[in-house]
């Protein structure tokens, strides 16, 4: 439900309406305009950067982009961008698993301790994380698992990201348990029941719950950062870092293209979704 | 103290469709006028209008002795008790009386005493620190109706505020409501009323005058006993009384002296005045013949104007003092309303046995089938 | 099936095993650890409370980045749950083009987090970067962004400001959920449109504003990409935040101890801070009943 309309003459609600688009337009294109520019501005020499504000280079070339791929490592982006995927593809795996089973117990099942874990599934949303770095550090140190992408994996295999549970738990506490009541009359067991009736209905959620861990996972930082020591195994993020480096001198063209192609993933994945998971998310919080 | 004046109101909305149409009409002062209609009637269009909550694309509205056309709804003079009650769920009972009146910058004194008058007018004095959530229906809707009489109002304006509640609720609040505009009257505080309602039993009970409206035209305008009576179409006819008028399709015709409706096989004669009645249409060809349940007898009457049929019974409704008798006349359905005391061995009739009804004809109805429009 | 208690723990096992390893362990071995001096060379050492009284003693270093966490709060987190408010409400209506702006709003909350924005944010504030160039272009003196202290934090809270899409997505739902007839009746009332805002939209998105503060909050004490990428912390320790100190203490300088020390302070602040806004939400959240008008 909007908000109202009331007897307003026509020309009073249009000009209301007209406010209205152009506020929005302008808080839109400021918002957008840096990352136009970036766009227009992987397409510019290093001098055009510098001096102009408006994003349409003045001449398209594509030299930033195969310098930038190349990058100034033995490795081209290509490399960083099998790793950010040999990262990110199993991690979405193992969390809509673990995050289905999980949420399935959680949003119907009556089991020990139900109410302290939901409590503490809260609880960890909204706590700060830092506190658990240092030693997960360790225990994956002690494990020989540093170097690997071991320690980006397999936490997700076990529900660690709650707010996907808590998502997950949501929608399905939105479901009429009807249908599965009338196929456990016909029969069915429990894991009949999750794969034959319950994924099917939750395909939206779990929809979202592959994009924002693909984005996520595409984006993470810090993670990398204190697990991975050798520069192949890199995922974009890093390389990214490495780009910039220690240097005052930065090719800034280079890195701008970069940037751009590190971003072409979580766009396009964001603009092929877009529809479902943001109505998902307000309904269930967000973390963002 | 205010007439509120209706002239030519048209709405017509962007994509074409004509909600409301050359609507004339003139609610007198300190009158309870009973907009009545079935869905998409533009019922609930013309009380917003009349609010200053949407806007008539043409036509004159004044209440009063002003023109409101532009004016917004705050500077109208009106207040509206909406159908979900539109309480305001963060403040208490209190707070949802005085908000209005605070905002319009009443002394806080005056602002207390208004709200403590309407909360013991309408009996929910004890009520004033609840929040709307902890109310029943019944109680929300006193809130709602105190929060419109606080505002004192020139004109009041009731969007369906019954319809969320249950029957007996709605019976009991309808005699609450009907007081209440005579209490209000009676202590000389204004009191014109506009209430809008589906339901033709509220409108029959509680309107000093109903206005009966179809697809945004106004079929009739009038006292409810002439309104039931005297319908002005068949569409009002058909809408006004419970269970409704039979309505059935006959032709007249004159055999020999008499003039009679032809029913398929049955032949009514017409009572004298009925038939001279006629006279005067030129169309009085095909008709639509209404009779009310209540003229349709078990037992005959010794006058003249009553004629006796055969039906078959389908269905008897035992009302406890009346007993409804759904009957088949040649394959078209016709009901009988008969005190129980009278219901004699068609009491004991089974589905599709014969029995014999007898017609009141002179309490007859008859409509032009073109159109509807009364011809007698 | 449903209250079959062991199946339903059986399903719920991952998480069970994923709390406790990787959430209630960790938790209580970084506040052991916060006891020790431990530089992973040799074994850790107990040193009872030494590492906070260092820490809250003897640690100029800590108390400005303590500093510099809370003014980044103070000013970040009322920006983009304000603006996200604002321009929820302004997206609230009949807007054919909702969609559109709705997904253009987002779409740097999404990004935002993300190192290739960070290195674009570092551009753009740079000497010669896109913001001076417009400055100039608009006949203001360029400003040194990210080589002077007092203007540093704001490159980073302008970059959190500007990920408000998410908030403000929440927020919109919570604006439509308000009946049309509240907005109706208020006009009746008399209530002007700023009126009506204040006084009936407010509110009744209380839980929203509060749910949303809270977690702005949690995000903002944790900000870690934006001040590493673009400042690094600088200049001058003006946007050195908790977050970077920690992370320095414990993989740049490997002083275990004192890093968990450091992040068990941030958890102890965020968690008080949590407590109270908890506490006084009695004062100021109203959560509305299931009860309205219409049954």
């Amino acid at each position: 439900m909007s908000a109202h309309a009331t007897a307003l003459t026509d020309h009073a609600q249009r000009s209301r309406a007209l406010i209205r688009y152009t506020v929005l337009l302008a808080v839109a294109v400021l918002m957008l305009y840096p990352l136009l520019w970036l766009v227009g501005a992987s397409f510019k020499s290093n001098s055009e950067i510098f001096s102009e504000v408006g994003f349409w280079p003045e001449r398209f070339s594509p030299t930033a982009y195969v310098k930038g791929w190349k990058t100034s490592t033995e490795y081209t982006f290509a490399t960083y961008f099998l790793n950010s995927f040999a990262i990110t593809i199993p991690r979405i795996a193992v969390t809509v698993v673990s995050c289905v089973l999980v949420a399935y117990a959680f949003a119907r099942f009556e089991f020990w301790g139900r109410k302290l874990l939901f409590g503490i599934m809260v609880a960890t949303m909204m706590l700060p994380l830092i506190v658990l770095r240092l030693p997960q550090y360790l225990m994956f140190r002690e494990l020989g698992w540093l170097d690997t992408y071991l320690p980006l994996i397999v936490p997700s295999a076990f529900a660690t990201d709650t707010f996907f549970v808590f998502m997950l738990v949501q929608f399905l506490r939105g479901i009429p348990r009807d249908m599965e009541e009338a196929a456990l009359i016909d029969g069915c067991n429990a894991w009949q029941l999750l794969l034959y009736i319950i994924v099917p209905l939750l395909k939206p959620a779990i929809i979202s719950v592959v994009v924002f861990q693909f984005i996520w996972t595409m984006n993470d930082f810090m993670g990398p950062l204190i697990y991975l020591a050798s520069v192949e195994k890199y995922p974009v993020s890093l390389a990214l870092k490495m780009s910039i480096g220690a240097t005052e001198e930065v090719e800034w063209a280079n890195v701008i293209a970069i940037s751009v192609v590190a971003l072409v993933p979580s766009v396009a994945v964001f603009f092929m979704a877009q529809r479902h998971f943001i109505e998902g998310t307000a309904s269930s919080g967000i973390k963002g | 103290m205010a007439a509120v004046s209706l002239r030519d109101i048209e709405k017509v909305y962007p994509n074409g469709f004509k909600a409301v149409r050359g609507v004339n009409l003139e609610i007198h002062d300190s009158e309870f006028m009973v907009l009545v209609g079935p869905s998409g009637s533009a019922k609930s269009t013309l009380l917003r209008m009349v609010a200053g909550l949407e806007r008539a694309t043409s036509g004159e509205l004044h209440i009063g002795a002003r023109r409101v056309n532009d004016l917004p709804p705050k500077q109208r003079g009106i207040a509206m008790v909406f159908q979900n009650y539109a309480l305001y769920p963060h403040m208490t009972v209190y707070g949802n009386l005085a908000f209005g009146l605070k905002l319009s910058g009443l002394p806080k004194p005056e602002v207390d005493q208004r709200v403590r008058q309407a909360a013991e007018l309408l009996e929910m004095s004890h009520l004033l620190e609840r929040h709307p959530r902890q109310l029943s229906g019944g109680q929300a809707q006193r809130v709602a109706v105190g929060r419109a009489i606080v505002k004192k109002p020139e004109v009041f304006l009731f969007d369906e505020p019954l319809s969320n509640l249950d029957a007996k609720l709605r019976a009991s609040m309808r005699v609450r409501l009907t007081e209440l505009h005579h209490s209000l009257r009676e202590r000389g505080q204004s009191a014109t009323v506009i209430y809008v309602t589906h339901d033709q039993v509220e409108a029959m009970t509680m309107g000093e005058r109903i206005c009966v409206l179809k697809d945004g035209e106004i079929q009739q305008v009038d006292v409810p006993r002439v309104l039931y009576e005297r319908p002005a179409n068949a569409f009002v006819a058909g809408f006004i009384g419970s269970p409704e008028m039979n309505l059935l399709q006959a032709e007249v015709e004159q055999r020999g002296d008499a003039v009679g409706l032809k029913l398929k096989a049955l032949w009514l004669p017409l009572p004298a005045e009925l038939a001279a009645a006629l006279d005067g249409h030129s169309d009085a060809g095909e008709v639509l013949f209404g009779l009310r349940p209540e003229h349709i007898a078990t037992v005959s009457r010794s006058d003249r104007g009553t004629v006796a049929i055969g039906a078959r019974v389908q269905l008897l409704e035992h009302m406890g003092n009346e007993v409804f008798i759904r009957a088949d006349v040649q394959g078209t359905p016709l009901t009988a309303r008969v005190p129980a005391e009278q219901v004699g061995d068609i009491g004991q009739c089974r589905r599709g046995e014969a029995c014999t009804l007898h017609l009141n004809l002179r309490a007859a109805h008859l409509f032009a089938r073109s159109d509807g429009r009364r011809l007698c | 099936m449903y209250d079959n208690k062991r199946l339903g723990f059986l399903f719920a096992l991952p998480f069970v095993l994923g709390v406790l390893l990787f959430k209630l362990f960790p938790f209580v071995a970084s506040l052991c650890l916060s006891f020790t001096q431990y530089d992973l060379i040799d074994p850790p050492q107990y040193i009872g409370l030494q590492n906070y009284r260092e820490l809250f003693g003897d640690d100029p270093l800590f108390r400005k980045s303590l500093g510099v966490t809370l003014w980044f709060a103070i000013l970040a987190v009322p920006l983009r749950v304000g603006f996200a408010l604002f321009v929820a409400h302004v997206l609230n209506f009949k807007l054919r083009a909702i969609g559109f702006f709705r997904a253009a709003f987002y779409l740097p909350s999404i990004l935002g987090g993300s190192i290739a924005v960070a290195v674009l944010w570092r551009f753009l504030f740079s000497k010669y970067g896109l913001i001076n160039l417009a400055l100039v272009k608009l006949g203001l003196e360029p400003i040194a962004w990210l080589a002077d202290e007092h203007y540093s934090m704001w490159t980073i809270v302008l970059l959190f400001t500007w990920q408000f899409g998410s908030a403000m997505v929440i927020f919109l739902a919570a604006l439509q959920n308000v009946p049309v007839s509240l907005y109706e009746a208020a006009e009746c009332d008399g209530a002007s449109k700023a009126q009506q805002f204040w006084r009936i939209t407010v509110p009744l998105i209380t839980p929203v504003i509060f749910f949303n503060l809270i977690m702005q909050m949690v995000h903002a004490f944790q900000e870690f990409n934006a001040p590493y990428m673009i400042t690094e912390g600088g200049p001058l320790n003006s946007t050195y935040v908790l977050a970077l100190y920690i992370y320095d203490q414990s993989f740049r300088y490997f002083n275990l101890g004192y890093g968990a020390a450091l992040s068990w302070v941030l958890f102890a602040l965020v968690a008080a801070l949590a407590a109270l806004s908890f506490w006084s939400s009695r004062y100021w959240v109203f959560y509305a009943g299931e009860k309205d008008g219409a049954r």
